[in-house]
């Protein structure tokens, strides 16, 4: 499976990803700028926040209601676009999906 | 002048806190890292321990938190079930539970949030450092690193400024309990269950909670919102409030984990610059505020360790943790192994990527104020690299007596103005 992040300086960056992978692992194993992972994926940091590209956004799972809480603490302000990367789990859907990393 | 040197023989007692009064044993953690890195530990005191020391263990295993519970102690000491819970905070729950609680306060201690402390802190050190520096030969853990976290924990918290020296002194016997040079109380040597139900086992804790409580409710009389306090009390996503205790609680928390890690931080990155000449330019080019913060905090590791409960049998690098035993993971160890980072025992204030523990990262129980911390830092050396031209040590740095708060309790320095 594929991803695509397109990164702050507008460059995109595509990295194979295996199916049950969080997108935060993935992209700290890829060096992704902006996207640190404190927590592990645990929902305690915020620090994986990504815009999913608005085409994938019917497409990756509900924003749980610790995750909604957790995107009041992010960076960049929260859009209706934001999502906690750790929350989101590679799948045969989501193979291609394209993200943007928030500018700090 | 050298830079310094682990001192012990590789086989050092981590159950005790005299094999730290010499700075942190590396040269065991080295080994143990190398031949039995989920190493069987006695303590003398109690029940045994897992030290667990490498970086990719401590990631691995942090992440689990329903295999390492932090519900029944996260210190080494053992406690019973009815002191955990006289004692415990949000970092001693699991789950849903630390979940609820961390997300009231997660947007107050989020980045940008202190980013709008940054005039404040900056004030501070000014204030801090002008006084310091123009004493020339001083104690640098004293008049720099000990005044800048309390001061600018209390104007996060919004309490007067009159109750600083108060809240330093407390704090400071709060969580060095094994060092005599700051308690009365010396924990490992204390010959009195008086105080075993208190916060930290420790009578200032319960001055603290008394403290807390006052401060509330000549808050909430003076309809006073300054600070984080007051961010903190207001109604969460689902409605619910922080109670009485937890807020008791939360404060006690954020006076323990807030102003002595700040503090040896600093401290540790002085030393650095002592011995490290180079450091002093490397920060007067400018280029270097992105990552120094994270380095010098790398450095110093004030957080020796954090303890787990295993939950269930689990196998390790041939070793059975069974269910109830102390898991330890020594966030030195970890930030100090060359599988994960290079040259691991050089200060390099632009080391990229810096997969450093101190915070504890990896787990849900990531330290709430690495933000504000990386804040203090960063301004306090700015300011501090603006002022010299050369920093040097005027005598031995000593260490305090502590396996678990690492950290330089007397740092004799000479500075030269710029
Ligand atoms: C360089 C300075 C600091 C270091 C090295 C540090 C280290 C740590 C570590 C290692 C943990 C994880 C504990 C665990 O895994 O059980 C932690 C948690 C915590 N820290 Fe920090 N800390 C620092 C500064 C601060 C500051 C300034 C504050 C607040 C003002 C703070 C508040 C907390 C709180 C509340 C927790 C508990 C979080 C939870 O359980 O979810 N810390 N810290
Ligand atoms: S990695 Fe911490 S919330 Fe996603």
């Amino acid at each position: 499976m594929k991803a695509t992040w397109t990164l702050p300086d507008g460059s995109t960056k595509t990295a194979d990803v295996a199916i049950g992978t969080n997108l935060m692992e993935a992209a700290v194993a890829n060096d992704i700028p902006n996207i640190e992972g404190a927590c592990g994926g645990c929902l305690s940091c915020a620090t994986c926040h990504v815009f999913v590209d608005p085409e994938w956004l019917g497409k990756v799972a509900a924003v749980g209601d610790f995750e909604d809480a957790m995107l009041d603490a992010t960076e960049v302000e929260r859009t209706d676009a934001s999502r906690l990367s750790c929350q989101i789990t590679m799948s045969a859907d989501l193979d291609g999906i394209t993200l943007t990393v928030p500018a700090d | 002048m050298t830079v310094w040197k682990p001192q012990d023989d590789g086989y050092a007692d981590l159950s005790s806190h005299d094999s730290f009064a010499g700075g942190a044993p590396h040269n065991t953690f080295a080994r143990m890292r190398r031949d039995d890195p989920v190493c069987w530990t006695p303590y003398a005191q109690g029940q045994g321990f897992w030290s667990v020391t490498r970086h990719a263990d401590i990631l691995a295993l942090n992440k689990q938190s329903e295999l390492f519970s932090s519900a029944h102690g996260i210190r080494i000491e053992d406690q019973t079930p009815e002191e955990v819970i006289a004692r415990r905070t949000f970092q001693e729950t699991d789950g849903r539970e630390h979940m609820m609680a961390r997300i009231k306060v997660a947007k107050a201690f989020s980045k940008t949030v202190i980013a709008g402390f940054e005039e404040q802190i900056r004030d501070l050190c000014v204030t801090i450092l002008d006084k310091a520096l123009a004493q020339g030969t001083f104690d640098a853990t004293k008049l720099i690193a000990r005044e800048l976290p309390m001061q600018m924990l209390g104007r996060i918290l919004g309490t007067p400024d009159e109750d600083l020296p108060w809240l330093v002194e407390k704090g400071d016997a709060l969580i060095a309990n094994t060092d005599p040079d700051f308690t009365d109380h010396v924990l490992d040597k204390m010959t009195t269950d008086e105080f075993r139900m208190m916060p930290f086992n420790s009578p200032a804790g319960a001055e603290l909670y008394a403290y807390a409580k006052d401060l509330m409710a000549r808050k909430n009389a003076a309809g006073d919102t300054n600070g984080v306090l007051h961010l903190i009390m207001q109604p969460g996503p689902d409605g619910s409030v922080i109670s009485d205790t937890e807020f008791r609680n939360f404060f006690c928390l954020l006076v323990a984990a807030g102003n002595d890690t700040t503090r040896y931080s600093i401290a540790a990155g002085l030393q650095a610059m002592c011995h490290q000449p180079e450091l002093l330019g490397r920060m007067k080019s400018g280029a270097v505020w992105d990552t120094a913060p994270d380095e010098i905090i790398r450095w110093a590791t004030p957080a020796l360790y954090f303890r787990r409960t295993a939950m269930a049998d689990v196998e390790l690098h041939g070793k059975t943790i069974k269910a109830g035993d102390k898991v330890v993971y020594w966030f030195a160890s970890g930030n100090r192994d060359e599988a994960a980072l290079d040259d691991p025992y050089r200060v390099d204030l632009s080391r990229p990527a810096n997969k450093h523990l101190s915070f504890g990262q990896g787990g849900p129980h990531v330290c709430l104020g690495m933000w504000l911390a990386r804040l203090e830092v960063r301004v306090l050396f700015e300011e501090l690299s603006k002022r010299i031209s050369r920093i040097e040590a005027a005598g031995p740095h000593q260490f305090l007596r502590s396996n678990f708060v690492g950290g330089i309790k007397s740092l004799p320095v000479t500075v030269h103005l710029s």
